[in-house]
């Protein structure tokens, strides 16, 4: 037989770990959201930059609507480029 | 009654106006919640380094901990020739993280929920990192922009790619920081205003709403501070440890 007072601090130290790992849990989550919120940014920031880019080469050569065409895939190519690497750092960390 | 939920973020003059040489630089609400984050900052470290006892307070033990972190940050995100940089990371994330912080207080005003605010520290950042690359790698630093391995014929259009890529870190970093801030600043405001339409009887949906709300936002603070500075890390790691 087991005396009561050893169950006691048996159950003690399993809920203190189930604690922990909630702990751990939510800083976990919060990491993910903050890497979420990084990643859509990420993409949408380059094919910003490139359309910009395009606009101004257009104006500057005067080929209205071709360089803003190019340089929207070009800066989607850049954002995709972007996020992959993003990901990649992200699965090296875990 | 329905307020416009973005009326939270008109900038108005405080004071005299002051021209110098044409360009208004009069003492606005945003330059004095700028002012009111930067003294909270001085002095909240100040007190909390003053006694530098060995069993610390509690506000010596905050503030030591705001310090452990950001040098740990920067030391497992850009190693240790990042050092020398701790100062400017310091601040940095301390500024943007009490604006965030300060501008969850009802009645104020988020002085990061503007794009002129994030995007002069962003582009500060992006320049001083391309700066701080030039001295310490020379010409070598446009190595950045053509990867090893890439075929010949492909080598034009990716080192366009690339610097279209290094030309977005400004917006991406400014965008992301008054994107949220803003974001949830004005949801904030129109679950509030929702209360007080729908009254006694149905305020209590949007009343529960925004108290979670409110407590998301807090998490968004700290996290979008946190991201901020940690990409200035990475951005510091890229011009610091050329590899490729």
């Amino acid at each position: 037989m087991t005396d009561p007072d050893d169950f006691k601090t048996r159950l003690k130290i399993a809920k203190s770990k189930i604690k922990n790992q909630l702990i751990n849990d939510n800083e976990k989550r919060g990491s993910f959201m903050g890497n979420a919120f990084k990643l859509g940014t990420e993409l949408v920031a380059a094919v910003a930059v490139g359309t910009i880019i395009g606009f101004i080469l257009d104006n500057w050569f005067d080929t209205k609507p071709w360089l803003i065409v190019i340089f929207f895939f070009l800066g989607a190519a850049a954002g995709i480029l972007n996020v992959i690497r993003a990901a990649k750092k992200m699965q090296k960390e875990d | 009654m329905a307020s416009n939920p973005m009326q939270q973020f008109t900038v108005h003059k405080i004071g005299p106006e002051i021209k110098i040489a044409g360009i208004d630089l009069s003492f606005t609400n945003a330059s004095m919640f700028m002012v009111i984050s930067a003294s909270i900052i001085i002095l909240f470290l100040y007190l909390g380094s003053k006694d530098k006892s060995i069993i610390p307070s509690k506000l010596q033990l905050i503030a030591e901990m705001f310090y452990a972190f950001v040098a740990k940050m920067i030391s497992d995100t850009a190693g240790s020739k990042a050092k020398p940089y701790f100062p400017f990371i310091f601040s940095l994330f301390m500024f943007v993280l009490f604006c965030n912080m300060v501008g969850m207080l009802p009645y104020s005003f988020t002085v990061t929920s503007h794009i002129i605010v994030t995007l002069i520290m962003a582009l500060f950042i992006f320049v001083a990192v391309t700066v701080i690359g030039f001295i310490k790698h020379g010409f070598k630093y446009l190595s950045i922009f053509v990867p090893s391995g890439v075929p010949v014929v492909l080598l034009p259009l990716i080192t366009i790619i690339e610097i279209i890529s290094y030309l977005s870190r400004p917006v991406s970093l400014s965008v992301r920081l008054f994107a949220n801030m803003m974001a949830g600043h004005t949801m904030l405001k129109v679950f509030g205003g929702f209360v007080v339409s729908l009254g006694v009887l149905g305020g209590w949906l949007p009343l529960s709403f925004s108290v979670a709300l409110t407590g998301l936002e807090i998490l968004v603070a700290f996290l979008q501070a946190y991201v901020f500075a940690i990409l200035t890390c990475i951005y510091l790691n890229d011009a610091l440890n050329l590899h490729h």
